[in-house]
C-alpha cells in the first residue's frame, strides 16, 4: 500500500504548479527595476507622493522604508519592491481615468490618447500608459494588439485604434468593456467634431477644449453623455464663426445659456430652429458582408444597413416615415429621437429629428436561410503554380443581381506574400497598381461594371524568394501564397434588400417640405478567398 | 527605459519662465473688457499643466480668475484646482471661498460644476464645507445640478464611506430614485450601486416597485443613463417568475440599441432574470430573441466583436440553443485580427453538431492553411476535438488531419500529432493503421508536446510496432536534454514497452530507471522512477496492472467551467471577468462575489 501513497504524492507534485512570484528570481527583478525606473522617470519631484490617497498603514509602511531619505531612491530595496503594489492604493482610482495622457509612439508614430480627471489616476497612468505603449510595441502588428491587456498596479488597458490615435480607458475594477469601448468611440467623435481632423498636434493646440470636452463626459469615472447636440450646449465649439459670434454678443451670453439637458423634452433638437429651404434627404444604405470562396460559393453572407438623415427643417417638426418591408428589417437599433413604442405596435419611424446629419436607424436583413445568398458582383478565383515555378492569380468579376444597375466603384486589393516579387498584372478592363509599401500588394480598379457586359478579368504572377539563412526553417509562411482578396463596390439606386421608403409625412408643421430618397448598395468587409 | 515618452517637457529654468511670462498675464492691468487676454492666458496654463509643467506656483493668480463671470474661464480655473489641489491644501484652503460664491451662483451650470469640482479636492477643508451645499444640491430645482450632485456623493464615498453614510446621504440618493427627471434616476441609481459595491457593509436590495419605476425612467434616459439603470436590476432579486418575466419583457427593446454596451447589459439582465423564470415553454421564445442583437454586434468593430465572442461563449455553455443555425456569422475573416479569430474558433467549436460537422472541418481546414501560426494551431487543434466531441465526425476528422500532415508544414504536423493522440485515447484500437504515416515524420518532431504525444502513441501500442523498440531507443539517445514533459512520458513509454514486450525491453529499462532516479532534478520524473523501479522488481502483476489500467476517458470539453464560476460569469455578463473568465474578486481587490439571490 506504501506505492500508492507515493504515487498519489508523485501525481499531486505533477499537477500542482506554482504561481507565485518569487522577488528574488532574477528575472522578476530584472523586471521590477525597469517597473521602478519608470515610476521614479514619470513621478514629478516637485510633489513626492502628493494625489496618492494612502492609508495611515501604507504611510507609515513608506515612511519607514524609505528612513527619511529621497522618494525614489536610485536602487529599489527588496522591501521597497515587496511595498510597491501597495504604494499607489488602486481602490482609490476611479473607474474610468480620463486626461490627456500625451505619450508618442516611437515606432507606429501613434499617439496615445487616456482620458482621467482625477489625479491619482493620471499618476498611475504615468506608470500605466509607458507600459500600455510598451506592450503595443511588443505586438507584431497594431491591429493585433488585444483591446482588453492588464497593466501593472491592478489595472486594465482597454483601447481602440481611431485614425490617428489610440484611445485608452485606464480601468481599476469591473466594468463593461463595451461601455469603455462605446465610451471611447464617444469621446473620438466628440473630439472629431469639436477639434476636426484629431492628431496629436491638434489635441495639443485644443487642449483646454479638449478638457472640458471630457470633464462633461466623464464625471468620477462614469460616462454622463457622448451626444455631441448636448455637448455643445455646454462646452463652446472652437471655431472662427464662434470667436465672432463671442466678440458681437459679449462674454455674458454662452453664460447664461442653461444646458440644453434640461429644459427640452427632445434634448437633440435645440427649440427655434429655422430654415429657408425645409428640406430632409434620407439615404437607405446597405453592406453586404460576405466571404466568398475561389470557386464562387458563398462560405458567410449577412446583410446589413443603415437609414441617415439630412434634415433642415424648422421649428419642432414631427415625421411619420413608413417603409414597405418592415419585417425585413430584424433587430432594428434606433437614434433616441424614434419612438420605440410605435415602431412595435405600428411598425412605423415616428420622430423629431435633430438639425443637420443623423442615422436614423440601423438594421440587419433577415437571412430567409432558404434562399440562396444575393451577390451584386460574382468573383471567383483560381491560383495556380506554373512550371516555371511562378505563382499566378487569375480573378474575374461579373455583374449579378443589380435589377440591370451597373456595379460602380469596383476595387480589388489582394495583399501578396512579404516574399513576394517579379510581380505582373495584366488586365483588360480597369487600371491596376502595384505597391510595396509594408507588403507587396496589387490594386486593380474599375469604374463600372454593366450586366450586359462582359466580365472583367485580373490575371497576377510573381515569385516568392526563397527564404533566406537568418530566417527559421520552420516558417512555412514562406512557400505559402496570397490567400485572399479584399473587394469594394457599390451599386447606386438599388436595395439589395428591395427595402423602400413608402412615404415620408410632415405633423406638427405647416409648411412644404422638400424631400429626397437614395439607396446604395455596397459591399462591406468583402472577401474572396483563393 | 524609454527614450522619452514625454519629449517636449520643458526643463527648470524653461518652466520657471513660463510661469514668470503667465503670470504676468493673468496679472496684467492692460484693458481686457471681454476678458479675453486672461482667457487665452488660462488656455495656456492649462495646455502647460497637461503636458507636465508644474504650473502650481501660480495659484494665487489663478485663483483671483475665480471671479470672473465667465464659463470658460471658470471651467479651466477649476482644471487647475482639480489637478493641484489636492496636493496643496493651501490651494484648497484658498479657493473654499470662491466655491461658496459659485454654490449660490444664479447659473445651475456654475452650482453643479462646483459641486463636481469640489468631489474631487479630497481636503479636509473643502469636503467640510461641501457637505452641507451638497445637500441643498441634492434637492436643487435644476436637474443638472441635481444629477451632478449624485456623482459628488459617490465621489464623497470614495473619500470617506462613513461620512456618507452618517449624514444620510444614502437616504437622500434613495429618495431620488423617485425623481422626475430620468437623468436624475439613472445617476442616483449609478451612485448607489457603486457606493454598494465598494462597501463592505451595504447590501442594495431593490423591490419590485423601484424596478418598475426605474424601467420606466429607462426610456427616456440618454444610453449611458440606460446602462447603470439596467446595471441596477441586477440588484433586483424577482419573488416569483411572473415578476422576472415583467421585467424581461420590458427591456427586450433594448436588445435593439445602437449602443454595444446597451445590448450586452440586456443580455445580462435578461440571463439573471431567466434563472428564476419557471416554465421552459416560457424561455425557449426569450433564448430565440437573444440571437439577432447577438449576430449584430458581430458585425461592429473588432474590439466589440471581441467581448461579444467571449460572452457568447459562457452564454452557449448556459443555454446552448442560443444561435442554433447562425454558425457561419462566426466563420473568420482573413483580416480579422487575431484575438478575434481565436474566440471566433472557441464559438464555432461549441456550435459544432453532427448536422453541421462537415462544413465545420471544410472551414477548419481552410483555416490550417493560413500563415498566422497561433491561428493554424488552435485551428489543427479543433479539428482533433471535433473529432472526440462528435464520434460520427471522427473519420472525416482524421482523415483531414493526415491531409495536414502531408503538408509536411512543420508546426501542423507536431500540433496534428498531439491532437491524434488524444484521438487515440478517445477512440481506442480504431485508427492504429495510421501509425506508419506518423512515423514517418518522427525526425521533425522538435515541440516537446508532441514529442511526447508520439512517444505515448509508440507506447501504448508498442506491441503492434514492430520496431517500437527501436524507435524508443533512438528517442532515448536525447533523454537528458529533453524536458521533463518528453523524458516523463519516455519513461513510462519504455516500462509499458518492457511489460508487454520483456525482450525487447529489457535493454532500454534499466537505462532510462538509472537516468530518471539519479541524473535526472525534477522530484516528479524521480518519484516516478522510483515506483516503476520498485514496482517492477517486487511485483510484476501488480506492476502490469498499474502501468495498462484503463485510461478514464476524455472529453472534447476541457475548457467547460465548472458550473458555480459558470453563473458567476453569467452575473457578470460583459464584464472584465467574463472576459478573463475569472471571478472579479481574483484582480479587483476590494469586489464583491455576485452569487444569484433567493
Amino acid at each position: 500500500m506504501a506505492f500508492f501513497a507515493t504515487l498519489k504524492a508523485a501525481v499531486n507534485i505533477a499537477t500542482s504548479q506554482s504561481y507565485d512570484i518569487d522577488w528574488r528570481e532574477p528575472k522578476v527583478k530584472e523586471a521590477a527595476i525597469v517597473h521602478w525606473e519608470e515610476v521614479k522617470a514619470a513621478a514629478d519631484p516637485a510633489l513626492p507622493l502628493a494625489g496618492l490617497r494612502l492609508t495611515a498603514e501604507q504611510k507609515s509602511k513608506l515612511d519607514e522604508l524609505l528612513k527619511g531619505e529621497s522618494v525614489f531612491p536610485d536602487q529599489p530595496t527588496d522591501e521597497l519592491l515587496d511595498g510597491m503594489p501597495d504604494a499607489i492604493p488602486s481602490a482609490s482610482l476611479n473607474r474610468i481615468c480620463g486626461s490627456i495622457i500625451d505619450n508618442c509612439l516611437n515606432n507606429h508614430n501613434h499617439a496615445v490618447v487616456a482620458a482621467s480627471d482625477d489625479v491619482a489616476i493620471q499618476r498611475a497612468s504615468l506608470v500605466v500608459v509607458p507600459a500600455f505603449s510598451r506592450y503595443l510595441r511588443s505586438v507584431a502588428s497594431l491591429h493585433d494588439a488585444e483591446p482588453v491587456w492588464s497593466a501593472p498596479l491592478d489595472t486594465v488597458c482597454i483601447h481602440v485604434q481611431r485614425g490617428e490615435l489610440i484611445y485608452v480607458g485606464v480601468v481599476s475594477r469591473e466594468v463593461a468593456a463595451l461601455e469603455v469601448l462605446e465610451l471611447l468611440e464617444g469621446v473620438q467623435q466628440a473630439l472629431g467634431e469639436y477639434i476636426g481632423h484629431v492628431t496629436e498636434l491638434t489635441l495639443k493646440e485644443n487642449f483646454a477644449t479638449v478638457y472640458q470636452l471630457l470633464s462633461e463626459m466623464v464625471d468620477s469615472g462614469s460616462a454622463v453623455t457622448t451626444d455631441t447636440a448636448v455637448l455643445r450646449g455646454l462646452v463652446p465649439v472652437p471655431s472662427l464663426v464662434d470667436r465672432v459670434i463671442e466678440n458681437v454678443a459679449g462674454i455674458g451670453m454662452r453664460a447664461e445659456r442653461r444646458p440644453a439637458v434640461n429644459t427640452s423634452s427632445t434634448p437633440w433638437r435645440a427649440p427655434g430652429i429655422r430654415h429657408t429651404n425645409n428640406e430632409i434627404f434620407v439615404d437607405v444604405v446597405e453592406r453586404i458582408d460576405a466571404t466568398v470562396e475561389a470557386g464562387g460559393a458563398v462560405a458567410a453572407y449577412d446583410v446589413s444597413g443603415d437609414i441617415s438623415c439630412n434634415a433642415r427643417l424648422t421649428g419642432m417638426p414631427d415625421l411619420l416615415l413608413a417603409v414597405n418591408r418592415a419585417d425585413a428589417m430584424d433587430d432594428v437599433a434606433f437614434h433616441p429621437c424614434v419612438r420605440a413604442a410605435r415602431w412595435d405596435a405600428e411598425r412605423v419611424i415616428a420622430f423629431v429629428p435633430p438639425d443637420g446629419q443623423f442615422k436614423l436607424a440601423s438594421f440587419h436583413v433577415a437571412a430567409d436561410p432558404a434562399a440562396s445568398p444575393l451577390l451584386p458582383l460574382r468573383l471567383h478565383a483560381a491560383t495556380s503554380r506554373l512550371p516555371d515555378q511562378s505563382h499566378a492569380i487569375e480573378i474575374s468579376a461579373d455583374a449579378g443581381h443589380t435589377a440591370g444597375r451597373p456595379v460602380e466603384k469596383i476595387h480589388v486589393r489582394v495583399p501578396l506574400p512579404a516574399n513576394a516579387y517579379n510581380i505582373r498584372v495584366q488586365c483588360k478592363a480597369g487600371s491596376h497598381t502595384v505597391s510595396n509599401v509594408r507588403l507587396p500588394q496589387v490594386e486593380w480598379s474599375l469604374k463600372a461594371l454593366r450586366p450586359t457586359e462582359r466580365g472583367a478579368r485580373l490575371t497576377i504572377h510573381y515569385l516568392l524568394r526563397a527564404p533566406s539563412a537568418s530566417e527559421p526553417p520552420l516558417s512555412a509562411g514562406n512557400e505559402l501564397g496570397a490567400q485572399a482578396a479584399f473587394v469594394d463596390f457599390e451599386v447606386a439606386g438599388y436595395s439589395i434588400s428591395s427595402l423602400k421608403v413608402e412615404s415620408l409625412k410632415l405633423l406638427r408643421e405647416s409648411y412644404k417640405i422638400f424631400k429626397g430618397v437614395r439607396y446604395v448598395t455596397k459591399a462591406g468587409s468583402f472577401q474572396l478567398r483563393f | 527605459m524609454l527614450p522619452n515618452d514625454r519629449g517636449y517637457r520643458f526643463s527648470g529654468v524653461e518652466s520657471s519662465r513660463k510661469v514668470h511670462d503667465l503670470r504676468a498675464e493673468l496679472t496684467s492691468e492692460k484693458k481686457d473688457p471681454r476678458q479675453q487676454r486672461k482667457k487665452i492666458a488660462m488656455k495656456k496654463v492649462v495646455a502647460n499643466m497637461t503636458m507636465g509643467n508644474d504650473m502650481s506656483p501660480l495659484f494665487q493668480e489663478v485663483i483671483a480668475c475665480m471671479s470672473i463671470p465667465d464659463l470658460e474661464v471658470k471651467k479651466m480655473v477649476y482644471l487647475f484646482l482639480i489637478n493641484y489641489a489636492r496636493a496643496r491644501a493651501e490651494i484648497a484652503n484658498l479657493a473654499v471661498n470662491g466655491f461658496e460664491d459659485d454654490l449660490n451662483d444664479p447659473n445651475p451650470l456654475v452650482r453643479a460644476m462646483a459641486i463636481r469640482t469640489m468631489g474631487y479636492i479630497y481636503v479636509e477643508r473643502v469636503i467640510e464645507s461641501l457637505i452641507d451645499p451638497l445637500r441643498h444640491c441634492l434637492r436643487d430645482r435644476d436637474p443638472y445640478v441635481r444629477k451632478t450632485a449624485a456623482m459628488a456623493v459617490l465621489k464623497l464615498s470614495m473619500f470617506d464611506r462613513s461620512l456618507v453614510e452618517e449624514e444620510r446621504f444614502l437616504d437622500m440618493l434613495k429618495d431620488l430614485l423617485a425623481d422626475g427627471n430620468p437623468s436624475v434616476v439613472a445617476n442616483a441609481v449609478a451612485a448607489l450601486t457603486e457606493i454598494s459595491e465598494r462597501s463592505p457593509h451595504i447590501k442594495l436590495k431593490l423591490n419590485m416597485k423601484i424596478a418598475n419605476k426605474l424601467i420606466t425612467a429607462l426610456n427616456e434616459c440618454n444610453e449611458w443613463g440606460q446602462i447603470y439603470i439596467l446595471e441596477s436590476l441586477m440588484y433586483v432579486v424577482p419573488q416569483d417568475s411572473s415578476d422576472a418575466e415583467t421585467i424581461i419583457e420590458r427591456i427586450m427593446p433594448r436588445l435593439q440599441h445602437g449602443n454595444s454596451g446597451v445590448v450586452l447589459v440586456s443580455v445580462k439582465v435578461i440571463s439573471y432574470m431567466m434563472n428564476y423564470v419557471s416554465q421552459v415553454e416560457t424561455l425557449e421564445p426569450i433564448l430565440r430573441k437573444l440571437s439577432p442583437p447577438l449576430v449584430t454586434l458581430l458585425t461592429a468593430g473588432p474590439e466589440v466583436q471581441y467581448i461579444t465572442l467571449r460572452n457568447i461563449q459562457l452564454l452557449l455553455q448556459r443555454w446552448p440553443t442560443i444561435l442554433q443555425n447562425q454558425l457561419r456569422a462566426f466563420f473568420c475573416k482573413y483580416d480579422d485580427p487575431i484575438y478575434v479569430k481565436l474566440a471566433k474558433l472557441e464559438v464555432i467549436l461549441s456550435l459544432t453538431t453532427e448536422d453541421n460537422a462537415r462544413v465545420v472541418l471544410t472551414e477548419l481546414t481552410e483555416y490550417a492553411t493560413e500563415i498566422d501560426i497561433d491561428f493554424v494551431r488552435k485551428a489543427v487543434r479543433s479539428i482533433g476535438r471535433i473529432a472526440i466531441k462528435i464520434e460520427l465526425a471522427a473519420d472525416r476528422c482524421v482523415r483531414a488531419l493526415l491531409d495536414l500532415i502531408q503538408t509536411k508544414v512543420n508546426y501542423v504536423v507536431q500540433e496534428a500529432i498531439v491532437v491524434i493522440r488524444d484521438i487515440f485515447r478517445k477512440y481506442p484500437n480504431r485508427y492504429e493503421s495510421i501509425i506508419g504515416t506518423l512515423c514517418e515524420n518522427l525526425g521533425s518532431l522538435d515541440e516537446s508536446e508532441a514529442r511526447a504525444a508520439m512517444i505515448w502513441i509508440i507506447g501504448q501500442y508498442a506491441d503492434r510496432i514492430d520496431n517500437s523498440d527501436e524507435v524508443l531507443g533512438t528517442f532515448l539517445e536525447s533523454f537528458l536534454d529533453d524536458t521533463a514533459e518528453v523524458q516523463l512520458a519516455l519513461l513510462t513509454a519504455i516500462v509499458k514497452l518492457f511489460i508487454m514486450r520483456p525482450t525487447a525491453g529489457q535493454d532500454l529499462v534499466p537505462k532510462v530507471l538509472k537516468w530518471a532516479t539519479e541524473d535526472v532534478d525534477s522530484p516528479d520524473i524521480r518519484d516516478r522512477g522510483f515506483i516503476y523501479w520498485r514496482l517492477l522488481s517486487t511485483d510484476p502483476e501488480l506492476a502490469r496492472t498499474i502501468v495498462l489500467s484503463d485510461k478514464p476517458e476524455i472529453t472534447a470539453e476541457g475548457e467547460r467551467l465548472d458550473m458555480p464560476l459558470l453563473e458567476e460569469l453569467l452575473l457578470q455578463i460583459g464584464t472584465l471577468s467574463s472576459i478573463y473568465r475569472k471571478p472579479p474578486s481574483t484582480f479587483i481587490p476590494f469586489a464583491k462575489k455576485r452569487v444569484l439571490g433567493v
